[in-house]
């Protein structure tokens, strides 16, 4: 069953066409590559199907239900995360509020005003389990912005991720990232998304080809080809239009 | 274990102190202490937008000025008031002012919404110079009876005596403060933050946004429209001038930068610090505004975070000393 599914979905910033008739479509528990050269529409495919922008055509569907145009906090509660490329989390807030902004989100609990929240200690709990399982337990009360880069983006991805979702869409998390770190960074997506879908943007190919079982090339917003890795490797188009280029 | 003792001991002694208050300074000083802590709680308010949610408002006057005719308008015009009822008034007042607008505020931000708050704080002021067979126009509402504080067959307090009337303030103002510091220690309180950090991602973590910032919005303007109706009840006058002038929108603001933006309490040291000022420099001119003014430039040079950041910092070295000492 496809968990996430576009139709014929375009997309337009006042003239410049940025996605052409894009049909996505994404298996419930597979691990879904989106890849292109630079300015191929990734993102704001991304944008389109979380909500940050309405569609200018075509439809969007999650669970198998319509969700064209919704905005990205019903996106969220109907079980969708993301993480963005350009690191977005609450600099002034420490590691542990930001996650339990994400913990709370999850439990549903909004409109809170007859409790503290540092008295809440199941909130409390799942929070610091949740540091300990990226790693963040010793940095646990430094502010966001404070972070060092690596820890920052483990933080932007798990930020997505805290709200269990069942879909997640990340947004080139090894972007700017070391060999080491991009290295951990794998690990730690691996680990924490097991059992869930994922839809990843991304351009490193060794991560590309050790995560993913089914990828999406974009090419100047429209879909190149969509297949196994093995399928992509060998497709002479993508070649053409992109792996080849990377190759030399 | 001694901790909460502590805070036990420095709460009795803060109470105690509040209780002799009258007693020790004389009702000069009482009344004093009554304007410090009107403004105390509408600095605050105004930094639940400010500090909290990242919003500067330059027209919070309006919702001081809707408690304020909120409760001179019903004390005036009806009968057998109670003084519970008039404060309900002057805070019904604000949050029905705050109702009416949130649906815009909501959805601007940065230069728009201070921008939006100026413009209606002066639609409010000019109203009320307009509207005179309501608002009493430069002359304002005056005069209005101030009803007793009752419980049938219980208590009887006459509020006209200033004593008693401090009492009540304090009572109300203090629990307002309490009340405030309370909704931003909540989850809610932690989302707002969140907002005012970063308003995108709390989206996409599922909370809705303006929803949000309209909860904040109405609180903010219900409890300056608290302070606004304290302040009528207690000069026995809410004007034009008094009330909803520009200068009174800036006040707030320029008491939470003194004070220090970062933190519940720096409006409140904002507030007292202001006081200080007012009581010091009214002696030898007319000029307060100029001496705040360039206490407020130094402020902005010198220490951003106000005088909580100067007290932060006091703090901090005192600390690494005392482990240089140890080392």
């Amino acid at each position: 069953m496809n968990i996430l599914e576009t139709k014929g979905l375009y997309h337009d910033f006042s003239k410049l066409q940025v996605l052409f008739d894009v049909n996505l479509q994404v298996k419930e528990g597979e691990r879904h590559a989106v890849i292109g050269p630079n300015g191929a529409g990734k993102t704001t495919l991304f944008n389109v199907i979380t909500g940050t922008y309405h569609p200018s055509r075509g439809q969007v569907f999650f669970k198998g239900k319509e969700v064209t145009g919704a905005r990205p906090h019903e996106m969220t509660r109907l079980g969708m995360g993301r993480s963005f490329q350009i690191t977005s989390t609450f600099g002034r807030l420490t590691a542990f509020q930001n996650i339990r902004l994400a913990i709370l989100s999850k439990k549903g609990i909004r409109f809170q005003f007859f409790r503290k929240v540092d008295s809440m200690q199941a909130i409390t709990e799942e929070t610091d389990q949740v540091l300990k399982r990226i790693n963040l337990d010793r940095e646990r009360n430094i502010p966001a912005s404070m972070l060092s880069y690596g820890k920052h983006r483990a933080l932007e991805i798990s930020l997505a991720l805290a709200t269990d979702p069942d879909l997640v869409m990340l947004d080139e998390p090894t972007a700017g990232m070391s060999k080491d770190e991009t290295h951990y960074a794998v690990q730690l997506i691996r680990r924490l998304t097991e059992g869930k879908t994922l839809v990843i943007i991304e351009h490193d190919m060794d991560v590309v080809f050790s995560l993913a079982d089914r990828i999406t090339v974009l090419h100047y917003g429209q879909i190149l080809a969509t297949g196994s890795p093995f399928e992509i490797r060998e497709n002479q188009a993508v070649k053409d239009a992109y792996l080849g280029a990377l190759e030399v | 274990m001694t901790n909460k003792i502590m805070k036990w001991v420095s709460w009795s002694v803060f109470l105690a102190f509040l209780a002799v208050y009258p007693k020790l300074f004389g009702i000069y000083y009482t009344n004093v202490f009554v304007t410090f802590a009107i403004f105390a709680l509408y600095a605050v308010t105004l930094n639940l937008l400010l500090g909290y949610t990242g919003l500067l408002s330059f027209g919070h006057a309006m919702f001081f000025g809707a408690g304020g005719y909120g409760t001179a308008l019903v004390l005036t015009h009806m009968k057998g008031v109670s003084l519970s009822m008039a404060l309900m008034t002057g805070f019904l007042s604000a949050v029905g002012l705050a109702l009416i607008l949130c649906p815009i505020m909501v959805r601007v931000s940065g230069t728009a919404f201070a921008m939006l708050h100026l413009a209606f704080g002066q639609l409010m002021y000019v109203l009320s110079l307009k509207l005179r067979s309501i608002t009493g126009g430069e002359d304002g509402i005056g005069g209005f009876p101030i009803p007793s504080f009752t419980i049938p067959g219980i208590v009887f307090v006459n509020m006209k005596a200033p004593e008693n009337f401090y009492y009540f303030a304090i009572a109300v103002l203090g629990a307002s403060i309490w009340m405030l510091w309370f909704f931003t220690k909540t989850p809610f309180g932690s989302i707002q933050v969140g907002v005012r950090d970063n308003a995108m991602r709390i989206d996409y973590l599922g909370f809705k946004v303006p929803q949000t910032k309209a909860v904040v919005y109405i609180v903010a303007g219900g409890f300056a429209g608290v302070a606004g109706s304290i302040s009528a009840m207690f000069h026995n006058l809410v004007s034009a001038d008094g009330a909803l002038h520009i200068l009174n929108s800036f006040v707030p603001v320029m008491m939470t930068m003194i004070g220090g933006i970062g933190s519940f309490f720096g409006p409140i040291w904002g507030a007292a610090i202001f006081q200080v000022i007012e009581e010091l420099t009214s002696r030898y001119t007319q000029r307060v505004e100029l001496v705040v003014g360039l206490i407020l430039i130094l402020v902005i040079m010198f220490t951003p975070m106000g005088f909580v950041g100067i007290l932060r910092s006091i703090k901090q070295k005192w600390t690494t000393y005392k482990i240089r000492r140890k080392s």
